[in-house]
């Protein structure tokens, strides 16, 4: 957590040092981009994150998990996939959500599918970040293609488990 | 994305500010507080209406509550991640970026991007300003796509810090080397599809086009 934003400090003081060497501007052009993109990208991430909190209170994580068990096959991948999108929250709500279904018995595949789902269409990065920042005609071009990919990840976790045992996703 | 004349500020100290700095002031906060912007602030008070209707002033209370920590969070890490994007943006050397991940790198070019992907630190502000940038510095589609999917499925800090503690190592290696190749074939997917892709770009600086 605070690893994270030291070293993102770290890289913006770097950056910001090497600019400033080069006294020709560069640093003062860079500080102006900066704002720029805060000033368009600090109301919208103010927004989505309080509706992102809500969303996440709003989903039936337990009641879910009884769908994901490994003799559900393909079916628990689907619907795995299906959960993964409905998460708008960072990887603290997600992956508690996972250890929950790890813990209802939730199958490997399913599991590699509700992360990778999260990870690619977590709808709170898409609001806060990608609109803001690339814009819809990005968005709609990614969507489409890494729309099967959870699906496929899963799909290969099923196969890799016919030739061997996948370890479980439980965690004490 | 359309948002341009609507919404108009309460602007009523023009004479204050430098007659050069206004225009250029003025246009961004028209386009901060534009009708997306109002848009997402319809999407919060939705999401908070359902939430207060489907389970209760209780749970409506604790999501508050871990809303108001997790802006709180947040705020210094954007600041952060847009002096990192603002910085890399202008001493980024945009021609030989291009030659390695623009639309004329092949397959290499998709392989480096999501190499990238795995290694970048940092959370979503991180990774998101830094995909504008390559963009903006002539990234091609198809490694763009394979860029941000990777570093969401594979990236290796999300690995270290919440995957292996919460769902075991083995777990997390299975699906990273399950995972391996998608980001590839996302990239080679976007490379193909027959769509129209045109980047945001908030306020270009001038004489700073690539």
């Amino acid at each position: 957590m605070s690893a994270g934003i030291v070293i993102l400090y770290g890289m913006a003081g770097t950056l910001m040092a090497l600019a400033l060497a080069r006294r020709d501007g560069t640093f003062q052009k860079g500080l102006r981009r900066a704002l720029e993109q805060f000033l368009i990208l600090a109301p919208r991430m103010f927004c989505a994150l309080i509706a992102a909190g809500f969303i996440a209170k709003l989903i039936p994580s337990e009641f879910i998990a009884r769908y994901l068990g490994s003799e559900a096959g393909m079916t628990a991948v689907l619907i795995a996939s299906a959960t993964g999108i409905a998460v708008p929250a960072g990887p603290a709500i997600a992956f508690s959500i996972g250890a929950v279904f790890a813990h209802a018995g939730a199958s490997v595949p399913a599991l590699i599918a509700f992360i990778t789902s999260w990870s690619i269409f977590a709808a709170h990065r898409i609001f806060i970040y990608e609109i803001p920042l690339l814009g819809l005609s990005f968005l709609r071009l990614r969507l489409v293609s890494v729309g099967a990919t959870p699906i496929l990840a899963g799909l290969i976790g099923i196969m890799v488990g016919w030739f061997f045992t996948l370890p479980l996703g439980a965690v004490p | 994305m359309a948002m341009a004349t609507d919404m108009t500020m309460s602007t009523n100290e023009p004479t204050i500010t430098e007659p050069k700095e206004q225009p250029w002031l003025r246009a961004l906060l028209r386009r901060s507080f534009g009708r997306s912007f109002w848009g997402f602030v319809l999407f919060a008070i939705v999401s908070a209406a359902a939430c207060y209707v489907i389970i209760g002033g209780q749970a409506f209370n604790e999501a508050v509550e871990n809303d108001i920590s997790m802006v709180l969070k947040t705020i210094p890490r954007i600041i952060a991640a847009m002096l990192v994007a603002g910085m890399i943006w202008v001493m980024l050397p945009r021609d030989r970026l291009t030659k390695m991940i623009g639309s004329e790198s092949g397959m290499k070019g998709l392989v480096i991007a999501a190499l990238a992907g795995i290694v970048t630190p940092g959370g979503p502000s991180a990774a998101f300003s830094l995909l504008a940038v390559l963009g903006g510095a002539g990234a091609d589609r198809g490694a763009m796509v394979a860029y941000i999917t990777s570093w969401s499925m594979l990236g290796f800090q999300r690995i270290i810090v919440w995957d292996v503690p919460m769902m075991g190592a083995e777990f997390s290696l299975t699906r990273f080397l399950v995972s391996l190749p998608l980001p590839i074939i996302a990239g080679m997917i976007a490379r193909a599809l027959p769509m129209r892709m045109v980047l945001a770009d908030p306020i270009p600086i001038k004489g700073d086009k690539p």
